[in-house]
């Protein structure tokens, strides 16, 4: 049995003895050129700045920094209008100055 | 001599020097020099080789024609990087193993991806064995034990799986495949024996 496997194995391993080298198929030259051709129509590829991606990331990098900007001026905008409506009216009822008891102390 | 001989007799030499093959280092003079006819004749003279490599590696008639052409594409574009200290044939058989090395790559990852894909339930292609190689200059009663060898040679290691197309397929000497694989003849004949025994325990693993 094991001698019929080696004698298999061996008959495959011979099979390439008696093989003819494979030639190119017609009109490869014909092919070759046509593909020269066509690939040297292929407009020069763009500089890696530009593709898509980048640019899509650029912009994404672009919008996000316009927000982050946006929400931090809104949130300073938001602290000085509660300051202020404070202070008016301290100012508008002269809290924030001694004179009221100067004047009462000169009384 | 009349004037009419002499003419005719230049003419006869003309033409017997422009059907002269060109030596190899007129070749790549042309070449260098974008000569159209000299990159026609690099082409008629080493196609069937760089095809009959590539189609021993790659096991596929188109995909052995889309890597023939792409090496005599490379050819023409770095011919200016040739330094001539090997044979242009050499060179040729250089660019046609590592072109069809990087091509059974990209198909070995694509069929990952694609194996991948039908486990998320992606991939709408049927999975499909794909069918023994039938080598164009095998004899009709060893098709079949050529097809049974050429799956294993598949399963080579790749420098092993080189030396063994080279050798067996294109007939070159364990000195010309060192020359084309950069490395010495005893490195050669070691590869050569692992690679017929890897063949052996593979044919008669199928087998048992």
């Amino acid at each position: 049995m094991k001698t019929d496997y080696n004698k298999k194995t061996e008959e495959i391993l011979n099979s390439l003895d008696t093989i003819h080298k494979a030639a190119a198929p017609d009109f490869f030259y014909t092919r070759l050129r046509a593909r020269m051709e066509k690939e040297s129509e292929v407009p020069a590829t763009r500089p890696w700045i530009l593709r898509p991606v980048y640019t899509f990331a650029a912009l994404v990098i672009v919008l996000l920094v316009n927000a982050f900007v946006l929400f931090k001026e809104n949130g300073a905008n938001q602290t000085t209008t509660t300051v202020d409506p404070m202070q008016s009216i301290a100012a508008e009822y002269n809290l924030n100055d001694n004179s009221l008891y100067d004047i009462a102390q000169d009384k | 001599m009349s004037y009419i001989e002499l003419l005719v007799f230049v003419s006869y030499s003309v033409k017997l020097k422009s059907h002269r093959p060109l030596t190899e280092s007129e070749l790549i003079q042309g070449l260098k020099e974008g000569d159209e006819s000299a990159f026609k004749e690099l082409v008629d003279t080493h196609k069937d080789r760089v095809y009959n490599t590539a189609l021993g590696i790659v096991q596929n008639a188109e995909d052995a024609e889309d890597v023939a052409q792409e090496v005599f594409i490379q050819v023409f574009r770095s011919i200016h990087s040739f330094k001539g200290d090997a044979k242009l044939s050499t060179w040729l058989y250089r660019i046609a193993t590592t072109r069809s090395l990087d091509l059974l790559r990209s198909k070995k990852s694509k069929k990952r991806f694609g194996i991948i894909q039908r486990l998320f339930g992606e991939g709408d292609e049927p999975a499909f064995e794909i069918p023994d190689f039938n080598h164009p200059g095998v004899a009709l009663e060893q098709k079949e034990n050529a097809a049974r060898l050429f799956r294993a040679i598949g399963q080579l290691p790749e420098n092993q799986k080189i030396a063994f197309t080279l050798h067996k397929l294109e007939d070159l000497s364990y000195q010309e495949v060192s020359e084309v694989m950069q490395t010495t003849v005893p490195a050669v004949e070691s590869l050569m024996h692992r690679a017929k025994l890897n063949l052996r325990k593979i044919l008669e693993k199928e087998m048992s």
